[in-house]
């Protein structure tokens, strides 16, 4: 984060929760939790795109929509351009809403299929009080000429369009209300490969157009590596790298982030590249393991590890892992859990 | 050619895509043409009925329908046991039908509709009560509620309206809850939420408009059911009063003298039928129709 130092972040998250009650039983009880997101914290600068990447089910759609409030948190901080998302109520919220949007993975589920998209986007701008009348349908049709439709397409349904062309409307959605901060939800994973370049390079027009930040979710690495500049790798509901794109894709430091980046197809057959399989599955959210999350598939994994939860630090190049590699327990000066639960074992 | 097809509709009139709509499904075109005929009869019934349908003629009872030897075209359907026009008797008959069928469904579709939305909509314990309530009104017997009913109230037509209308109000609860918590969990409700929509949009703009399909369908069913079901109180006395001409009666009068004039059991019984055969091809049709993706922007 050397280069962004002096920037002030537009996103602070600071270890953002959210269980998922499991419910059993006649009454509902419940007796236990799913960890979907567990203390997760990291920041985003204006003008950048930060990605998460992590596979299904990791937490990481989660974080996204926790972070615009779509669903609750069950713990920790959204601090966007300053202000509490969660301290906010009733209008406060709808300006900050306004200031921060979301691009669903399904173009399929994400309109109303009982309305034209001209329709769609003339309502958000509505509820916004943005415009009226004529110059209402003038906007409205122009945001989608900005994302690469025609202006006679805002009086036809959702149907008539292909995929992509959703995809556009959504976007076109998202950049109605002239939002700095667009959570891109697996943007492209529900489209055809031959469209998915067509909406990354509508993304990145945008951002240079309309000078947004993106939080871009992904479980696509070669897309992330194409559009990130600082990218967060999470494992069961953990942060367990951070860093800049570049030091990542060259030299990731987490045992996970090392086999998640061999996982990368390489186009060149003659390269042959060293693949790291992990052993065993993803452990239930619901039931993680103790320790370090990964210990379970780690293979350079240590007794420290099955006891002791690895913070997320900073290394002295200025990126964050959490992992005993990288900071052995014995730099963990004057935490006396950590001492205590190792003594215990 | 099949996009030859698709253009040339979108050049024609609105008028004219509706009837293509009609045309186009043959099935649809009998259930509307037969609700049609029923629709007609009953709201026109003092103007096309050739006779009084209380009016009764000891003299030429059990006439025998105008086709067959010692029937007349005064009397095209016969006449029953106490010499009542039988076509008239149907023609106004139709009334009792059509009445119960659509206030019934009427109520029962916007019970279900209000309580079926707060459950989804609210969800939680509020979900919990209404569904349980829904539930409780589902174990009811509805024939054992009727006769009670007919028993303490007496035989009226309010009474089966009203029986019809919360008996059947659980079955919209459940289908308007299902698709509201199905709605609700779709992207473009999220995307509402996300851009700060007040609960009164999201629930007018987004959640109304797409439940009308599913419930105008089953509404349809659900009349052509009542329909029946009434006609089947009838025939066991405990829907309108004896003197009251509906289906129902008509079939239950007609019984005892089936051995030697089918005619006084058959025509309502044939009116029963196409009635709610007609129904049923209307509500499939309906389903189409009112699916957007069938619908063509102008």
């Amino acid at each position: 984060m050397s280069g962004t130092a002096e920037r002030q972040p537009m996103l602070q998250v600071t270890n953002l929760k959210k269980y998922f009650p499991i419910k059993t039983g006649v009454f509902s009880r419940t007796t236990g939790y799913v960890k979907a997101v567990d203390d997760v914290s990291f920041d985003i600068y204006p003008g950048e795109t930060f990605a998460l990447v992590g596979e299904s089910g990791c937490g990481k759609s989660t974080t996204g929509r926790t972070i615009l409030r779509l669903q609750n948190a069950t713990g920790g901080q959204v601090i966007f351009k300053g202000e509490d998302v969660y301290a906010a109520t009733g209008d406060r919220m709808r300006v900050l809403r306004k200031d921060m949007q979301i691009v669903f993975q399904d173009p399929y589920s994400a309109l109303n299929p009982r309305m034209t998209i001209g329709a769609a986007i003339r309502e958000i701008m509505r509820v916004h009080g943005m415009a009226t009348g004529n110059e209402l349908h003038e906007k409205a049709e122009r945001v989608l000429e900005t994302c690469g439709l025609q202006r006679h397409h805002a009086s036809r349904y959702p149907h008539e369009f292909s995929g992509g062309q959703r995809q556009r409307v959504v976007i076109a959605r998202a950049l109605a209300l002239n939002p700095s901060l667009i959570v891109a939800d697996e943007p492209i994973s529900a489209l055809d490969v031959s469209i998915q370049s067509q909406i990354i390079n509508l993304l990145e027009d945008l951002q240079d157009e309309f000078d947004l930040t993106f939080l871009f979710i992904s479980h696509d690495l070669s897309v992330v590596k194409h559009m990130a500049e600082r990218v967060g790798v999470m494992y069961l509901g953990k942060l367990v790298e951070v860093a800049g794109k570049r030091e990542l894709y060259e030299n990731p430091l987490h045992p996970y982030s090392q086999a998640l980046l061999s996982a990368i197809p390489v186009s060149d057959p003659a390269r042959r590249q060293e693949r790291i399989i992990l052993k065993g599955d993803v452990p239930s959210p619901a039931n993680p393991p103790s320790g370090c999350p990964f210990h379970t598939r780690c293979p350079y994994a240590m007794d420290v590890c099955r006891s002791v939860v690895p913070r997320l630090r900073r290394t002295d190049s200025g990126r964050h892992v959490a992992c005993h590699l990288i900071h052995p327990p014995e730099q963990h000066n004057g935490d006396l859990s950590t001492v205590e639960t190792r003594i215990a074992h | 050619m099949r996009i030859d097809a698709l253009d040339q509709e979108n050049v024609r009139s609105p008028f004219q895509r509706v009837l293509r709509i009609v045309f186009r499904d043959k099935a649809g075109l009998v259930g509307v043409l037969l609700f049609g005929i029923v629709l007609f009869s009953a709201i026109f019934a003092p103007y096309i009925a050739p006779h009084h349908p209380l009016e009764q003629n000891l003299r030429i009872s059990r006439q025998v329908p105008a086709w067959q030897e010692g029937g007349d075209w005064e009397h095209p359907l016969g006449t029953d046991n106490l010499g009542r026009d039988m076509l008239s008797r149907i023609i106004y008959g139709s009334r009792v039908s059509l009445t119960v069928g659509f206030f019934g469904v009427l109520i029962s579709m916007s019970l279900g509709m209000i309580l079926g939305l707060v459950a989804g909509y609210v969800g939680g314990r509020t979900d919990n009560i209404i569904m349980g309530i829904a539930n409780l009104f589902l174990a009811i017997p509805y024939l054992l509620l009727v006769v009670v009913v007919a028993a303490v109230l007496g035989r009226s037509l309010i009474n089966v309206i009203m029986i019809f209308g919360f008996t059947n109000a659980p079955l919209f609860v459940r289908i308007t809850r299902g698709e509201v918590l199905r709605i609700r969990k779709s992207g473009y409700v999220e995307s509402a939420t996300s851009i700060g929509a007040r609960p009164g949009r999201i629930i007018f703009q987004h959640i109304l408009p797409n439940l009308i399909g599913p419930l105008l369908t089953v509404a349809t069913f659900e009349m052509s059911g009542m329909i029946f079901y009434e006609a089947g109180l009838g025939f066991l006395g405990l829907s309108v009063p004896p003197g009251v001409p509906s289906w129902g009666n008509m079939l239950a009068a007609g019984r005892q003298y089936i051995q030697f004039s089918p005619w006084i059991a058959a025509f309502p019984g044939l009116a029963i039928v196409f009635t709610s055969l007609g129904m049923n091809l209307l509500g499939d049709w309906l389903r189409d129709v009112l699916d957007p993706k069938m619908r063509r922007s102008a």
